[in-house]
C-alpha cells in the first residue's frame, strides 16, 4: 500500500535532483517524473484536499524546475527554423 | 525288420521336422523381404513428397511476394474532398461517424489502428489536421512501430484515400484525415493570419499572483489551443513568403544575441521560461516543440521583431 511518506520522500528526492541537474535531456526526465509524481499524490488523495505541506512541496518543486530550467543554456533554436 | 522300419519312421519323422523349419524359415524370410520393400517404398515416397511441399511453400511464399507487391497497388476505397475542419465545440465524446466507420473497417489492422490514433489525437485539439512531424509517432502511442513502418502506414492510408498529406515547406508536412463533414459542429479551418505577439504588454504587467484554478484554466487551453501565434498554419497561402520570415527572425534572434551579450541573453531566456510557465502552464515547458514556438514569440516580442505581417508589408 503506498503511504503518503513515500509521496513526500521522492518529492524530495526529485529536489535534490533538480539541484543536480546539468542538461536539458536530463531535465525533462525530471519534468517527467516531477508530472507522474504530482498525478499520484492527486490520485492518493482521490476527492480529498491535498494536505497543505504536499501543495507547497509540489509548488516550490514546480518553481525549482522553471528555475532551473531557466538556469540551463538557453535552447537551441537554430533546428526549429530549418 | 522291425528294426529297419522303426529306423525308417524315425528318419522320416526327423525329415519331416526339418521340412517343416525350412518351410517356417523360408516364410519368415519371405515377410521379412516383403517388410523391407515396404519400408523402402515409404521411404521413396516420403522423399517424393517432400520436394511437393518445398514446391508448395516456395508457391506459398511467391504468393506472398506477390501479395507484397499487391500491396504497393492499393486501390482507394473513398476518393474524398478533404477539408480542413475544427469542431465549434469539443464534443464530450469521441465519436466516429457511421459513414466513416464503414469505410475504415475494410482497412488492414495496422492502417485501421494508425488512422484511430490519428483521429483520436487530432481530436483532442478540435480538429482533424495536424503536423506530420518525428513526435507524432510517440504523440499517438505507436512507439512499437519503427519510423520505416509508419511512414509506410501514413502512405498506405493516403493510398486507401481516408488521409492526406499535405507538403507545407521542405521539411513541414501536415496531414488531413477523412472526416465527413458536420456543419452542424464543424467550422471549415481557413487561413488564419498569425496574431500580433502581445506578449510584451503582458510581460511590462506587474506580475499578478495566479490562482492554481486559473493555472489549470490556462493549462486545459492550452491543452486544446493550437493556434499559436507566429506558429506556420497548415494551408497557409504563402508558405514560401512565411518560411522567409521564419528566416529572418532566426538571423534577427541571433543579431540580438550577438548585441545584447551572452549573459544578458541568458536573463532573458530566464524571464522567457517564467513567463510560459506562468502564461500557458508547466505542460508547455515540457514539450520542446510547444515550447520552441512560444520561446520564438516570446523573442519577437522582446527583440522587437517585426511581426509576420508588419514584415510583409515591407516585403510587398
Amino acid at each position: 500500500m503506498l503511504d503518503s511518506r513515500i509521496l513526500l520522500k521522492s518529492l524530495n528526492d526529485l529536489e535534490v535532483r533538480i539541484m543536480l541537474c546539468k542538461s536539458a535531456f536530463e531535465w525533462e526526465l525530471l519534468a517527467k517524473k516531477y508530472v507522474d509524481v504530482e498525478s499520484n499524490i492527486k490520485d492518493f488523495f482521490k476527492k480529498k484536499k491535498i494536505p497543505e505541506n504536499f501543495a507547497t512541496a509540489l509548488d516550490t518543486l514546480r518553481a525549482s524546475l522553471v528555475q532551473k530550467k531557466g538556469e540551463l543554456p538557453p535552447v537551441d533554436l537554430s533546428d526549429f527554423f530549418k | 525288420m522291425g528294426l529297419i522300419k522303426a529306423v525308417a519312421d524315425a528318419v522320416m519323422e526327423k525329415a519331416k521336422h526339418e521340412v517343416k523349419d525350412y518351410l517356417i524359415k523360408f516364410m519368415e524370410e519371405e515377410k521379412e523381404k516383403e517388410e523391407r520393400e515396404k519400408e523402402k517404398k515409404t521411404e521413396e515416397i516420403k522423399k517424393e513428397e517432400i520436394p511437393a511441399v518445398m514446391q508448395k511453400e516456395s508457391v506459398k511464399i511467391e504468393e506472398f511476394k506477390e501479395e507484397d507487391d499487391e500491396d504497393e497497388e492499393i486501390l482507394p476505397l473513398i476518393e474524398p474532398e478533404f477539408i480542413k475542419f475544427t469542431y465549434k465545440v469539443k464534443p464530450q465524446d469521441f465519436t466516429i461517424p457511421g459513414e466513416l466507420a464503414d469505410i475504415i473497417k475494410m482497412l488492414p489492422v495496422e492502417e485501421f489502428a494508425c488512422f484511430i490514433k490519428l483521429m483520436m489525437f487530432v481530436f483532442e485539439q478540435k480538429k482533424n489536421f495536424g503536423y506530420l512531424g518525428n513526435t507524432l509517432r510517440r504523440k499517438i502511442g505507436l512507439e512499437s512501430f519503427e519510423n520505416e513502418k509508419f511512414d509506410k502506414t501514413v502512405e498506405n492510408l493516403e493510398k486507401y484515400g481516408v488521409l492526406k498529406v499535405e507538403q507545407v515547406s521542405d521539411n513541414q508536412k501536415t496531414f488531413i484525415l477523412y472526416v465527413p463533414f458536420d456543419e452542424e459542429t464543424m467550422v471549415k479551418a481557413e487561413y488564419q493570419k498569425p496574431e500580433k505577439p502581445q506578449q510584451k504588454k503582458v510581460e511590462k504587467k506587474p506580475v499578478k499572483k495566479v490562482d492554481e484554478e486559473e493555472k489549470k484554466s490556462v493549462e486545459k487551453e492550452n491543452d486544446q489551443q493550437d493556434d499559436i501565434p507566429g506558429k506556420a498554419v497548415f494551408g497557409m497561402e504563402n508558405d514560401d513568403l512565411y518560411k522567409s520570415y521564419r528566416t529572418f527572425v532566426s538571423l534577427e534572434i541571433d543579431k540580438a544575441k550577438m548585441r545584447v551579450g551572452r549573459s544578458n541573453f541568458d536573463k532573458i531566456y530566464m524571464e522567457a521560461v517564467k513567463y510560459i510557465d506562468k502564461k500557458y502552464g508547466f505542460k508547455v515547458l515540457s514539450d520542446s516543440e510547444k515550447f520552441k514556438e512560444y520561446l520564438t514569440n516570446y523573442y519577437i516580442s522582446a527583440f522587437d521583431i517585426p511581426t509576420f505581417e508588419t514584415w510583409k508589408k515591407t516585403k510587398v
